[in-house]
């Protein structure tokens, strides 16, 4: 068997969640199980009137029903679209692909740097290392947004017992500031070593690849980029290397190290 | 009674006449992770040039209506790296394998065929004067006297047949068919992308680094359609017709037209499997209408 699958799954259900934000559940999806956090999927939005599919880090599965859960803010064509479907509609879905995140040692104390609706992966990324017994109050989850609205699912956050650490740019709610000043002062608090995980915005990366390169953090960066295929054979991608040459993002992405990709 | 779904082009068998098109199948690596290669009738490589090619700086691609661009710029391993590790991945397979074959002058086409010459598992090479993101390509893809010379050099040294890859970028595909079926061509492939671009209004930039690119996908299947039927008619060599074909009713239509075989392209992008789903609906369409074989279509249609 295949490890990606390509099924058509149904609209469970489809949430507004405000600030042009959604929330889809799609299923029954045959490898939803075998889903690792970072790894994405890419949806065919219905009504054949974007050409490419669109691809969606994955927010958190459910292997019992079968199920699978996609964020995402309403951007382009693809996304307005995928914003209208209802429920029971069906959509065209390929995945898991790319590469997740490699999760961390049992007793590592973790910063998660979420920006925007770059979230998603790191919530699922925070789920996974919790039902493997990492302790949760080592996991400290940064969350920014422009303004308290943008900071969507903060409650099924908090119920992970992470220690979550809210910021907006605006200072409408938490620390007033980028998701990377609120990082940058906790550290100066609280010294120790940690491992660093982030996805968001690419202006937002690249200050945390430049923070954590700066103070020897190890971690992982969670990339975009319009993907055409999702699966490493049209080469349309590509993100320049530190080392020289092209990845593909969604073949050996979208995770990368730290200072790995030049951002 | 199944029907008979092989087809055979320049002496080689195919095992049904669905390929997949250089570019959008990479090495087949990716694509065997998805089904059993051996289900392709062949695989057409991603262009292979004497030394490897980074390609263009991001952004490479851009969605359009129908279709897409791309200027990836004929990013590959380059040929020696290419016979090491690709060619042997594509051994284990039962279809046929074409090499496509890019350079910056005749000399490197030469160069590269010559050692592709040596590995039998390179059923055939398909000589890509067509890549619109390459100047050189364009120079011989125009030029009937050069594309003649390229092809005849080409199999000076190549045991095993050649297909000229046609661009539809020229005034006109007929004389350059001509001209490389005189130079010895085995086949014709064609179309290869047509040239186009997009632009951002915002930013007053192209969509693309390379300002221009190579549109492909579903909205230049009527023109790839146009251009085989007019090749058809005016050379004897077999045509391999490719152009947005993303359904066995696409298949059909090339094979009336005239093509012995098709290609799937851009159809990879948003369907991996298409060319799988496509064997299995040719076979259930010949069925349906008494046919006993794929051949059986070639050319048949019945034009006014």
């Amino acid at each position: 068997m295949s490890r990606i699958a390509i099924e058509d799954v149904k609209i469970l259900d489809s949430s507004d969640l405000g600030r042009g934000n959604y929330r889809l559940i799609l299923g029954p999806f045959s490898r939803s199980r075998s889903i690792m956090a970072g790894q994405f999927v890419h949806l065919q939005v219905p009504g054949g009137s974007v050409f490419f599919r669109r691809a969606f880090s994955v927010y958190d599965v459910n292997p019992e029903e079968k199920t699978l859960e996609i964020l995402f803010k309403v951007f382009g064509r693809g996304t307005a679209l995928l914003a209208k479907c209802r429920r029971g509609d069906t959509v065209n879905l390929m995945g898991p692909l790319g590469h997740g995140f490699d999760p961390p040692g049992k007793k590592e104390s973790v910063i998660l740097a979420a920006g925007g609706i770059g979230m998603p992966p790191l919530y699922f990324l925070a789920k996974q290392m919790i039902q493997k017994k990492h302790e949760s109050d080592k996991i400290h989850f940064f969350y920014g947004g422009n303004c308290r609205a943008d900071l969507i699912e903060v409650a099924r956050i908090k119920k992970l017992g992470v220690k979550l650490h809210l910021s907006t740019d605006d200072g409408s709610f938490g620390f007033k500031g980028f998701v990377t000043s609120a990082i940058k002062e906790y550290l100066e608090n609280n010294k120790g070593n940690y491992r660093l995980y982030a996805c968001g915005p690419t202006g937002m990366l690249k200050a945390i690849d430049h923070l954590a390169q700066e103070r020897t953090i190890p971690g992982q960066l969670s990339l975009e980029a319009p993907m055409p295929c999702g699966i490493g054979v049209c080469l349309g991608c590509v993100l320049p290397l530190t080392s020289g040459g092209y990845t593909r993002v969604c073949r050996e992405g979208p995770v990368y190290d730290i200072g790995e990709v030049l951002l | 009674m199944m029907p008979d779904l092989t087809v055979e082009i320049a002496g080689v068998k195919f095992n049904n006449p669905i390929l997949t098109a250089s570019g959008t199948c990479g090495y087949g690596e990716e694509l065997a992770e998805l089904f059993d290669l051996s289900q392709l009738g062949g695989i057409v490589t991603k262009s292979i040039t004497v030394r490897p090619r980074e390609g263009h700086p991001p952004p490479r691609t851009a969605e359009t209506a129908s279709g897409m661009l791309n200027a990836i710029g004929l990013a590959n391993v380059g040929v020696d790296k290419f016979i090491e590790e690709k060619l042997k991945f594509l051994e284990k397979f039962d279809t046929r394998v074409i090499v496509n074959v890019a350079g910056a002058k005749v000399q490197e086409y030469v160069e590269i065929s010559a050692r592709l010459a040596d590995c039998p598992r390179a059923d055939m090479i398909e000589l890509n004067f067509s890549c619109p993101n390459v100047e050189a390509g364009m120079a011989i893809a125009g030029d009937p006297i050069a594309a003649e010379k390229a092809v005849r050099e080409v199999k000076r040294v190549f045991p095993r047949p050649v297909i000229a890859k046609l661009s539809p970028n020229v005034t006109d595909i007929v004389t350059i068919a001509r001209a490389c079926e005189g130079g010895g061509a085995d086949a014709l492939s064609l179309i290869n992308t047509l040239v186009g671009m997009a632009v951002d209004i915002e930013t007053f930039r192209p969509s693309l680094t390379n300002n221009t690119g190579g549109l492909s996908g579903p909205a230049v299947k009527p023109v790839a359609l146009a251009m085989v039927y007019k090749v058809y008619k005016a050379v004897k060599v077999p045509l391999i017709g490719l152009g947005g074909i993303s359904n066995y009713k696409d298949v059909v239509e090339f094979l009336l037209c005239g093509a012995t075989a098709v290609q799937i392209g851009t159809a990879l992008f948003i369907e991996p499997d298409a060319p799988i789903k496509i064997v299995k609906d040719l076979r259930n369409y010949l069925t349906k209408n008494k046919l006993g074989s794929a051949r059986e279509l070639v050319g048949q249609l019945r034009s006014y």
